[in-house]
């Protein structure tokens, strides 16, 4: 329960307004009144506090790029992976290989993703991202791994996801008609949504915070063995 | 050009409908105006269908959509039902502990929903 304390403050902060859900813009007001403050948790929570409050009031993602150095105000705090994989599932029947099993859930333009590394993911398109420009992924909601998943409440502290901007396009066309009958009403327009394809590097900085080490830890061993 | 692309729209349809512009511009307008309203419906299904598949996921571990939505709402856990049921199927050890975080934030009703248990024949399947 360390990040109770943060969680008050996260919410209080207004800079966070703009890319929460629609959930927790709703929850906010109730939100401040139920969470408890810990006195045992303060030392540790403090920090975090203090990570995070430096950490959302550049908001917006930081984009941390070797080619160019632009302010851009640009949306992309997290954004995951749209492929729905198996990869990081504990085998139930050990014959599946997986990788780290390492996966972390983003949020990128109001829209959550889970996120593997070394998988592409296409999202809204973010305003001042180029072709080859790094980026980091703040607004982490969950990390796991193969032994334990680290939960935020709302975001881990101090996780940022990695990744590259691959491409900049278009969204398939989609065709918006609008008729009204018997009134000689009709519209007809074509729209394709412009995207962002982003390919994920890798997950860090989630190492010290909460984990939830998951119960069937010695199962989950015994069956990767 | 319009008739070209009517007819192409038309494609797949029933009877004369694909081949005849006259009953096939009828019909694509309507195909048009179904995709428009279920662009919005398909927001609204996808949403009960996780809420059906995260209910599926409680229930294993003892607990209803419900209790386990308040209990994660009460840790300020801002996951989305899509991504809880994108876990509940395929993180399964992460979705259990997700469970019991809810649970222990909100032990909800005396009655813990309970696996049903089998009975008689269906024992053996």
């Amino acid at each position: 329960m360390a990040s109770t304390t943060f969680i008050s403050s996260f919410f209080s902060s207004p800079t966070i307004t703009t890319t929460t859900t629609r959930r927790t813009q709703n929850n906010q007001t109730s939100l401040l009144l139920s969470k408890p403050n810990n006195p045992n948790s303060l030392s540790s929570s403090v920090s975090t506090n203090s990570n995070q409050r430096l950490a959302f009031s550049s908001l917006v993602p930081k984009l941390s790029d070797t080619i160019e150095a632009p302010e851009a105000a640009a949306e992309v705090d997290s954004t995951e992976v749209t492929t729905l994989v198996e990869e990081e599932e504990i085998p139930i029947e050990e014959s599946a290989p997986k990788g780290d099993g390492l996966f972390a859930v983003v949020m990128i333009g109001s829209r959550q993703y889970i996120v593997f590394p070394g998988r592409f993911l296409t999202t809204q398109r973010l305003k001042g991202a180029n072709v080859n420009d790094k980026i980091i992924l703040n607004k982490v909601l969950l990390v796991g791994t193969k032994t334990s998943a680290y939960i935020g409440k709302p975001i881990v502290p101090n996780a940022a996801v990695h990744a590259v901007v691959e491409d900049n396009g278009l969204n398939d066309k989609v065709v918006v008609f609008k008729y009204k009958k018997k009134k000689n009403y009709r519209r007809n327009i074509g729209h394709r949504q412009p995207n962002t394809r982003i390919r994920i590097l890798g997950i860090t900085g989630y190492q010290d915070s909460p984990v939830v080490t998951l119960d069937d830890l010695p199962v989950a061993a015994a069956v990767e063995a | 050009m319009n008739k070209k692309k009517i007819l192409e729209l038309a494609k797949g349809f029933r009877g004369r409908a694909k081949n005849c512009i006259r009953i096939a511009r009828e019909r694509v307008e309507k195909a048009l105006q179904y995709s428009y309203r279920d662009r919005r419906n398909k927001k609204r299904d996808m949403r009960s269908l996780w809420i059906e598949r995260i209910n599926a996921g409680t229930r294993i571990h003892g607990v209803n959509y419900g209790n386990f939505m308040h209990g994660l709402l009460k840790e300020n856990i801002q996951l989305n039902r899509k991504v809880l049921s994108e876990l509940s199927m395929h993180e399964p050890y992460s979705f259990k502990s997700l469970v019991d975080v809810s649970r222990q934030s909100f032990p909800g009703n005396k009655k813990v929903v309970i696996p049903p248990r089998k009975e008689g024949l269906s024992m053996l399947v």
